[in-house]
């Protein structure tokens, strides 16, 4: 019989090659997570970032506050982010079939970026500092979501009404240049104090929330990523394009509408919570690709879920600059540090990997 | 259930762009056609006239305008999607380019409609898709990346692709464009096996009018707003093929049903030889524009001498002869003579 031992060669040693490659790229994000918890600009010995994580607490009460209030939450948040970002940008790019896609690329973070520069420039002068400093983080998360919420609803609204894929994909760009239009009006009128307050935002941070928030964030996180693993299957026949994976069976518009829903939920909470961290989505998926040689999504969506945590991991450690009392924005790290491991990898290939021509 | 034994029954269909009702757009409207069980059938018509519509309303890819197709005795329109992936399967003209996908994994998502939320194939699927693989030929290309293989290797990884699907009815848009001339009459017998052997129903647009008409159960000849079915033979017979070239400067030739070009006409020849010989110079002296006549006539003739080791070939004109050793040498001749 052909098919035994056509199994055996073929699927095993594909399979045993790409789990391996999922045990070290987990390896390699404990490590990390373990190295983003020590670092920062007060030094706290490895040995004690030992124990506190495993007995909980600590008798220098100073580093405690730091550790758990402060460290946990924020590798925490960038292995969330990560993950998030880089399965949005998988999705985008596999619905798209356009290497070139990425989390952003419905114009979710233009919207986002509206209801924030709203908030923070539009609205902010009815309200004292101190009730801004008061409110602001979480008026901040809301104005983002209800700006991300509202393009998300335009896409929805149109892909129910639009056949062609790249007809929404044109639209999506469009929408985001007019709301990122807007926003430059909003800037050009605002207060110079206010106009520092969105650039901070839009430079994106991981260190802002607290445990409370994490609280919302880690099931949003959660339930995207659940989505995203569930449609695997759906987005393995979109490779093929929409024609085929109609004939397979796939109820195109749903499949379209939940994957949109599912990438704004993890864009969008991120988004909201951290604010624009670029350059993660578009490529993680890419590295992964390559890396694992392989387009099922069955193995996609975890190892660029890992892949792009341990990229978040790194960005922060570089971005607290060890050494220095002054932090980079995470924002201008990804990308410094990303772009030069994508041109390598292209380069090495020497072809631009895409998952369609 | 008639006593064709119809797969798939085509009443009154139009199909064409936009919703059914008075916004649609009929490319091609008043369809009423016949698929029967294990049978090979090529759509064929002019570029434009509407085949791949026809084909992608048929695979459910867009809507009907009006009309009915049944498939198996129910309307295509009430099967549910996977109940209708198990039924119909298409590969259309696009060129897949999915780096990192190999073949084995290309033809695997033709179970798709059979497998689970994982899409992980059990070992029934195992069977089928290399079963599948095998019937296209392409055992040696499992591993292989699909962008890295020739366009005839790819169209043959996309017709295993929907053979793993495991459906009665196969649509193919247009299967042997792209595809030198071996490599057309490959997918084309590896269609007929699949008829055959396998008792597939397949239907497929082509240009490829010489191959189709030899090698074909039925056509579905779409021409000026009228379609016609029948066995390529009948076709021939009735005359309906050459509707097709009707406004063109291409003629067919009834006793041999190929194809030439309308050529300017030269004059008249005599020609005296036997066998293959002068069965090929014959095509020759045609494609130069002249009429064969077999009376000996004073104009010019040709006699061919094959009693030599190497055949020559004789011009006779106005008592002058000429010899020549090749038909290539000939045709320089007969062009000084008329110039």
């Amino acid at each position: 019989m052909i098919s035994w031992e056509a199994k055996t060669k073929l699927d095993k040693r594909i399979n045993n090659r790409i789990v391996l490659i999922l045990v070290i790229l987990t390896g390699l994000l404990i490590i990390l997570f373990v190295a983003d918890l020590c670092a920062g600009p007060v030094k706290i010995p490895v040995r004690d970032i030992f124990s506190m994580l495993l007995t909980g607490n600590s008798e220098n009460q100073i580093w405690a506050t730091i550790f758990f209030d402060f460290r946990i939450p924020k590798a925490v948040t960038a292995v969330m982010a990560g993950a998030a970002l880089s399965v949005a940008g998988l999705q985008m790019q596999t619905i798209f079939r356009n290497p070139l896609a990425g989390p952003y690329v419905l114009g979710i973070s233009a919207g986002a970026s509206l209801g924030v520069a709203l908030l923070v420039m539009g609205f902010s002068s009815y309200l004292t500092s101190q009730s801004v400093n008061y409110f602001g983080n979480w008026a901040q998360i809301i104005a983002a979501c209800m700006g991300a919420g509202l393009v998300l609803f335009l896409i929805l609204a149109v892909s129910a009404r639009v056949q062609d894929i790249m007809t929404i994909l044109i639209l999506g760009i469009l929408f985001g240049s007019a709301t990122s239009a807007i926003v430059s009006i909003i800037q050009y009128f605002s207060h110079q104090s206010m106009l520092k307050a969105f650039v901070v935002w839009s430079m994106g941070s991981l260190g802002n929330l607290s445990a409370q928030q994490l609280n919302i964030l880690i099931p949003c996180i959660i339930t995207g990523l659940f989505f995203s693993f569930i449609f695997s299957k759906i987005l393995n026949a979109l490779l093929l394009g929409e024609t085929y994976a109609r004939s397979l069976g796939v109820n195109i518009k749903f499949a379209r509408i939940m994957l949109f829903i599912s990438t704004s939920i993890l864009a969008g909470s991120i988004m909201a919570f951290c604010g624009p961290i670029g350059f993660v989505g578009i490529a993680v998926p890419h590295i992964v690709r390559i890396l694992m040689k392989c387009a099922n999504h069955y193995w996609l969506i975890p190892g660029s879920m890992i892949t792009g945590a341990i990229m978040l991991l790194v960005s922060d450690i570089v971005s607290i600059l060890p050494g220095f009392d002054a932090m980079l924005p995470v924002n201008s790290v990804t990308a410094l540090l990303g772009i030069p491991v994508v041109i390598w990898i292209i380069l090495q290939n020497k072809k631009i990997t895409s998952i369609s021509q | 259930m008639d006593i064709n034994n119809n797969i798939l029954v085509i009443e009154g269909l139009s199909v064409g762009y936009g919703e059914p009702g008075a916004a649609g757009k009929p490319v091609f409207s008043g369809i009423s056609l016949r698929a029967g069980k294990g049978e090979s059938i090529a759509v064929i018509g002019k570029n434009g006239v509407g085949k791949s519509t026809l084909l992608r309303t048929i695979g459910r890819l867009q809507k009907p305008l009006g009309g009915k197709i049944h498939v198996k005795g129910s309307d295509i329109m009430h099967y549910k999607r996977n109940a209708f992936a198990r039924l119909i399967s298409f590969v259309s003209t696009e060129t897949i380019h999915v780096s990192n996908m190999s073949v084995f994994h290309l033809v695997s998502m033709g179970r798709y409609p059979y497998t689970g939320w994982t899409g992980k194939l059990g070992d029934d699927d195992y069977t089928i898709v290399n079963e599948a693989v095998h019937l296209a030929g392409i055992d040696d290309l499992k591993c292989k990346p699909i962008n890295e293989v020739s366009d005839g290797e790819r169209q043959r990884a996309m017709i295993a692709r929907a053979l793993a699907q495991d459906t009665e009815i196969i649509i193919l848009d247009e299967p042997t464009a792209f595809l030198d001339l071996p490599g057309k009459y490959e997918i084309i017998r590896l269609l007929n096996e699949l008829t055959a052997n396998k008792g597939k129903t397949i239907i497929f647009s082509s240009h490829d009018l010489n191959i189709t008409l030899q090698e074909t159960d039925k056509i579905w000849l779409m021409h000026n707003n009228k379609i016609t079915e029948g066995a390529p033979e009948d076709l021939i017979i009735n005359k309906d093929i050459y509707s097709l070239f009707k406004d063109s400067r291409i003629s067919f030739n009834f006793e041999s049903g190929d194809f030439r070009l309308a050529r300017r006409k030269v004059g008249k020849i005599t020609l005296k030889g036997e066998g293959p010989l002068k069965y090929w110079t014959q095509r020759a002296l045609e494609r130069l524009g002249y009429e064969i006549c077999d009376e000996p006539d004073e104009g010019t003739s040709v006699l061919i001498n094959d009693k030599n080791k190497t055949a020559e070939w004789i011009v006779m004109k106005k008592g002058i002869e000429i010899k020549c050793n090749s038909i290539y040498n000939l045709s320089l001749h007969l062009r000084n003579i008329n110039s």
